[in-house]
């Protein structure tokens, strides 16, 4: 290789190495070896940023790796982490803490009667863990010759108005200290220049949304969010045989929904097998909840107390834990350019969780992040001699395809549900569709002065929940969490709530020093971003730490 | 325009192990199933590389990094050419695997060797740069050792480095304080014990780096005299999990009974002995002493004990006297009787073992001596205690050696201490802690009398002399012993042997090591694990003068300046006490911690230090190097008292190897209270003054 090759340049570079993004380039690499193809990735290694249920449609994917990975069928990777094909499920609800009954039946029936709700049925899925797969995608796009390079944060997007292309982007400065001088080994975050750019950041992305600024992208609707904790538990075998390596349990009700005196809260349950005796037991809760003193960690307590959940998952040591976003706004919350449509702009696409593609009526997307990482890459193929036409071709392709099919099936399902809350949504979202479209707030903005009736005696452990999470920030980095307006904080947020982000910030991140919350732990952040979201008054701001840094799920 | 070797080898990440990387039936820790990385002292040592060659505006010089390793090592090859190593080379064979620190440094030295040949541009312009120890061994003994085959200065546990007219000024911890010195020529070995701010990975460095070739070096490249387990002069006879900790977790209702637990753990010490090996296993005895002649229940493991008294019962039904009479036929009879006890191969061992029964070396057991600002180091009076008890079973005689100038004053107290014979090298040239100096003092004293066995500290001094004298004369050497005991490991043929007990991979397994292929034993000791015998002044022992030529030729290093400091955290100190953000704020920790602090140390009369939890330290309580934990520094007291510390997972990890933990906190639910083995539930303004006033009180009253 000659010393004068230009490091700084690549012609394809994805940002974020989850499911979308390596399927990006897998398909981009298969479609013209020719192409240099660059992945980076914030995390430490590869899937150590990737946490989800999961459920996996397997179309994409197998599609990707026939033509991507020959004999992958066959391979190690491909027994570990697509071994467990889902043969049974049970979708409890539970009106309270002892009781549940299954409500698959009624499942069936709305399938059969081609009711959106059918979507739930998961048979002959895999049920999987996608830090795995991710580490699977990342070994290859490797071989496929695709550099993936992890603990590279980006923190600045360049778009030219003028061009209406995206010349490319700058890495973090590394090496400041608290306050923000530079150290001995302080280093300017590299700029890196590139032909296309894909933005597969996941869910609420920072590049994505300075991009969908700039470039004055907009959504029909705001972006709704639920937030996701989750914990893996190894279990007895004997548990494990009870519960079954080909079931999973999405349930619902208690303790987040209980239909006559509340709580109303929408989301559920989900205890799904992992291998080795492990099962991965989660919450996930729509962020438009009402109560100032939730913590979605008390309500993934109260279930794994339920007497049908604790029978499995009794005297089990947890082994990992972790929290995340899932956008679940929909086809209207999509950011599109207002002239042309186009999810991205010139040669900037946006794919995967960070466009918001989310099935909400399956709450299943990672197919759809695979998919729309296919179509971005057959998209730059198709646009060699024009670039900045590639994100019109990109959207063609989804909206005709796979996704838009999928995105318009389940348009206004969780809306339903913001809009009325789950007693009343539920049996509404059956009609979702032909439901006009709703105006509908901000997460941030539903907060109430309600309390959280059935919060437990005893605050949740945030600090084993974050030693499990494997999380690691350099301590002496400048805090990449602001507080944006202390006042607010103090005198409206304070008073009226209680400061909320001490209480549902899964990591404990934020404290009350000398009477003034702060964000005191930044080193225990887990990238979950629910604080920008979720602060009452918009007043938290989540930048981006050095690379490297944040939680290391490797079973998430 | 110097270059840079730097020395790097890949290690299991100790700091992130989950219980999945234990046996769930052994116990021990399962090596493979941690992930790797590079040892985080090398990754500083890569970073004080590259800050010696920008200070000293050396734009031209090349840094390379060495490893030995499997072919996976090249991961961290990467790591330091994605920051700023120009060359990477791995050594890599299966013939250099299994090797002890002795034949590990040989190899590492001719590659150092291959590398100056082909790679540096003068040979008589590098420094060989390293961590000064890696978290997996834990041993410091490999730089010492490859300085000593390349016949280098060597310049240990360096903090700093500055360059003034043309050279380097190393700073460098010394037992008790620290130093500035400077080495008198080039090449020289610097290991690094802590450098902070580790370089970040560049992007475009990081693209390139994927492209660049990593040499890739075989045995037969460098053709090394001693590798692999053949060239080792130590060997691992077993591995087991460290004592389980149960803590007690009982709840303590006022001051004045924990004042009582705290004085009375003293007392109780005070008398005990070794604690944390408890000698009340069976006491050795020769085989010659032994009444059954085929007695070999005195081996180095219980397995072995159990197979040869199964042996020793068959052949007394048999009526065996003489083992050389064992036919082929008497072995199959003995194997079918034995039902599976053991194997063909091992009563093959067992009987070669059997038909030596004379001790497998011969000789004193000594102690070599240390001090410090003209006090002998404490250090030195366990070692003499252990080195009695070891002599007694051996009936042999405790030799202490003392190196120095004007230093004869030293020897009555050190008879005191339990020495027979007091071996002096005197030598005005010998005033301060030379390394190579001092080696060829103690070879020469070691190459006239022969010991069997050689004491040294681990200290900064012990830690550094130890290997070169080992390595010097071809002797194996055991880092950092917890426990030394004489067994006989009669499959090898070994009657009498040290039996070297350390802890590894930071503490989470232990491993029991034997000298091999060596004349003599040699081994550093933890301070503070032995135990001293009470001082006799009316024991008599003999002073022997040692002469040994040096000059200034010998002398490697010029020392610009000695500073012994008090400043430093001592996290030695037999009690530590930390307070947590439950003290509010930093006149909280000022007014509670160390008031307590200043009464233990009058009261119960020990060392005691105050330490912080991460997040105290976070809110300015005090300085970061007083943080105990899992980010600060994992501590290991005898008690361990805990203030308004909640018991978060990553500060408990730190406290793990404490023999007890106290908590003062006034949260109910504490998880710390889960943890401990005494708790007060209460704030701390009140308890910690109850305390203090507890402390004196009982006190006064004895």
């Amino acid at each position: 290789m000659p010393n004068s090759k230009d490091y700084n340049k690549v012609q394809v570079l994805i940002v974020g190495a989850g499911p979308a993004g390596l399927a990006a380039a897998i398909q981009t690499k298969k479609n013209n070896p020719e192409l240099d193809v660059c992945v980076i990735d914030k995390a430490f290694g590869a899937g150590n940023h990737n946490l989800s249920g999961a459920v996996l449609e397997h179309e994409p994917l197998h599609s990707l790796l026939d033509s991507a990975a020959d004999g992958w069928r066959e391979s190690k990777e491909a027994k570990d982490v697509l071994g467990q094909t889902i043969r049974s499920e049970k979708i409890p609800f539970m009106p309270s803490s002892k009781i549940a009954f299954d409500l698959l039946f009624v499942i069936k029936i709305a399938k059969r009667l081609g009711l959106g709700l059918g979507g739930l049925l998961h048979n002959g899925d895999y049920a999987i863990s996608i830090s795995k797969l991710s580490k699977w995608l990342t070994r290859i796009a490797r071989d496929a010759g695709v550099e993936v390079l992890y603990g590279f944060a980006a923190q600045e997007i360049f778009f030219d108005k003028d061009t209406g292309l995206t010349t490319g982007i700058k890495l973090i400065d590394q090496g400041l200290d608290k306050e923000g001088n530079k150290q001995p080994n302080y280093l300017a975050g590299d700029i890196i220049n590139a032909d296309f750019i894909i933005l597969a950041e996941g869910c609420d992305g920072l590049l994505t949304e300075k991009f969908i600024e700039k470039a004055n992208l907009k959504r029909k609707q705001p972006q709704l969010f639920s937030l996701g904790v989750k914990e893996l538990i190894r279990v007895s075998p004997e548990q494990y045989k009870k519960f079954g390596a080909d079931r999973v349990v999405h349930a619902m009700g208690y303790p987040i929904w209980t239909p006559i005196l509340g709580p109303a809260i929408f989301g559920g349950g989900i205890i799904y097998p992992g291998t080795d005796n492990h099962l991965a037991v989660g919450m996930t809760v729509g962020a438009d909840w009402k109560y100032y003193d939730f913590n979605p960690q008390d309500a993934l307590t109260k279930f794994k107390d339920h007497k049908f959940v604790k029978q499995f998952i009794e005297g089990g040591t947890i082994v990992e834990s972790g929290a995340k976003l899932i956008p679940e706004g929909g086809l209207h919350a999509i950011p599109r350019d207002s002239q042309t449509d186009s999810i991205g702009k010139g040669n900037c696409l946006i794919i995967g969780d960070g466009a918001g593609f989310v099935n909400m009526l399956k709450i299943r997307g990672i197919h759809l992040a695979i998919d729309s990482g296919i179509q971005a890459a057959t998209a730059i193929i198709n646009s060699a001699a024009e670039p900045g036409a590639t994100s019109v071709k990109y959207t063609e392709l989804i909206d005709k395809g796979m996704v838009g099919k999928e995105m318009k099936s389940a348009a206004n399902y969780r809306q339903t549900i913001a809009k009325f809350g789950p007693t009343l949504g539920f049996p509404l979202s059956i009609i979702s569709n032909l439901l006009p479209k709703f105006t509908i707030e901000e997460d941030y903005k539903t907060m109430t002065e309600a309390k959280y009736k059935l919060k437990p005696q005893r605050n949740f452990d945030k600090d084993a929940f974050t030693a499990t999470a494997a999380t690691e920030h350099r301590e002496e980095e400048p805090c990449h969490l602001e507080i944006l307006d202390i006042d607010t904080c103090e005198w409206e947020c304070a008073p009226k709530f209680d400061r909320p982000c001490i209480t549902f910030c899964p990591a404990g991140v934020y404290e009350i020093v000398d009477g003034k919350a702060k964000a005191a732990n930044p080193s225990n952040c887990l990238h979950c971003k629910t604080c920008q979201r979720k602060c009452p008054f918009d007043n938290i701001k989540w930048t981006v730490p050095e690379g490297g840094g944040g939680p290391r799920y490797r079973k998430m | 325009m110097s270059d840079y070797i730097v020395l790097i080898k890949q290690v299991p990440d100790i700091s992130q192990i989950t219980d999945n990387a234990f046996d769930p039936e052994k116990g021990t820790l399962i090596r493979s199933r941690l992930a790797n990385v590079i040892n985080e002292l090398d990754a500083q040592a890569l970073t004080f590389a590259h800050k010696m060659r920008t200070d000293s505006g050396d734009g031209e010089g090349k840094i390379i990094c060495l490893s030995m390793g499997p072919p996976m090592a090249d991961e961290i090859l990467r790591y330091s050419l994605s920051r700023c190593a120009d060359v990477a080379v791995l050594l890599t064979d299966r013939l250099l695997a299994g090797a002890d620190t002795a034949a590990t440094a040989n190899p590492l030295a001719y590659a150092i060797r291959k590398i100056e040949r082909d790679i540096i541009k003068d040979p008589n312009d590098y420094y060989i740069v390293s961590g000064m120890q890696s978290v997996d061994g834990d041993t410091a003994q490999v730089p010492p050792q490859i300085a000593e085959e390349l016949q280098l200065p060597c310049i240990t546990y360096v903090t700093g480095a500055e360059y003034k007219n043309n050279r380097f000024e190393f700073t460098r911890i010394i037992t008790g304080g620290s130093q500035i010195v400077t080495s008198k020529k080039k090449p020289a070995v610097i290991t690094v014990a802590e450098y902070e701010f580790p370089l970040f990975a560049a992007f475009t460095k990081t693209r390139k780096a994927n492209e660049t070739q990593i040499f890739k070096w075989q045995a037969s490249d460098i053709n090394a005299a001693h590798i692999g387990v053949d060239g080792s002069k130590t060997s691992v006879i077993r591995v087991f999990p460290p004592p389980e900790t149960t803590r007690k977790c009982r709840q303590i209702e006022n001051a004045g009974e924990l004042a009582g637990i705290i004085l009375k753990k003293f007392k109780v010490d005070k008398k005990a002995g070794e604690q944390k090996t408890p000698e009340d296993i069976r006491k050795y005895i020769m085989p010659e002493d032994r009444k059954d002649l085929f007695d070999r229940t005195y081996e180095g493991t219980e397995k072995e004990n159990k197979q040869f008294a199964v042996l020793s019962e068959i052949l007394k039904e048999l009526q065996i006297q003489d083992i050389s009479k064992i036919d082929n036929s008497i072995r199959e009879n003995i194997l079918a009787k034995a039902q599976k006890s053991f194997t063909g191969r091992a009563l093959e061992n067992m009987l070669n073992g059997l038909s030596k029964r004379k001790p497998t070396y011969q000789g004193q057991i000594w102690v070599c001596s240390e001090y410090e600002d003209k006090k002998i180091h404490p250090a030195t009076f366990e070692l003499i205690g252990k080195a009695n008890h070891l002599a007694d079973i051996l009936g042999t005689k405790v030799g202490v050696t003392i190196i120095g100038n004007n230093i004869e004053k030293f020897s009555e107290e050190l008879i005191a201490a339990g020495a027979d014979n007091i071996y002096i090298v005197e030598h005005p040239l010998l005033e301060e802690f030379d390394p190579s100096a001092y080696k060829k003092a103690l070879v020469s004293a070691i190459e006239k009398y022969w010991p069997q066995i050689v004491l040294f500290a681990a200290t900064p001094q012990g830690r550094v002399l130890a290997p070169l004298v080992s390595y010097k004369l071809g002797c194996g050497l055991t880092a950092d012993c917890t426990s030394l005991d004489i067994r006989d490991n009669s499959k090898k043929e070994q009657i009498a042997v040290l039996l070297q007990t350390r802890p590894a991979l930071g503490g989470n397994v232990m491993a029991t090591i034997t000298t091999i292929n060596s004349r003599s034993q040699m081994a550093t000791a933890r301070p503070g694990v032995m135990k001293r015998l009470p001082e006799d002044k009316s024991r008599k022992g003999n002073v022997v003068k040692h002469e040994v030529q040096i000059s200034s030729d010998d002398i490697a290093l010029e020392i610009i300046n000695t500073e012994h400091s008090t400043g430093n955290v001592n996290f030695d100190a037999d009690i530590i006490i930390s307070g947590g953000k439950g003290l509010q704020n930093k006149e909280g920790y000022n007014s509670l911690i160390k008031p307590l602090r200043d009464s233990i140390v009058k009261t119960v009369k020990v060392e005691a230090e105050i330490g912080a939890s991460r997040s105290a330290v976070e809110q300015g309580f005090i300085d970061r190097i007083h943080q105990v934990g899992q980010t600060g520094t994992a501590v290991g007291p005898k008690i361990y008292i805990a203030i308004g510390i909640s018991g978060a997972i990553q500060h408990m990890i730190g406290v793990a190897n404490c023999d007890t933990i106290i908590a003062v906190n006034s949260d109910h639910n504490a998880p710390i209270f889960k943890q401990c083995d005494y708790y007060i539930i209460g704030n701390a303004e009140d308890v910690v003054p109850q305390l203090i006033e507890a402390l004196r009180v009982k006190q006064d009253a004895e």
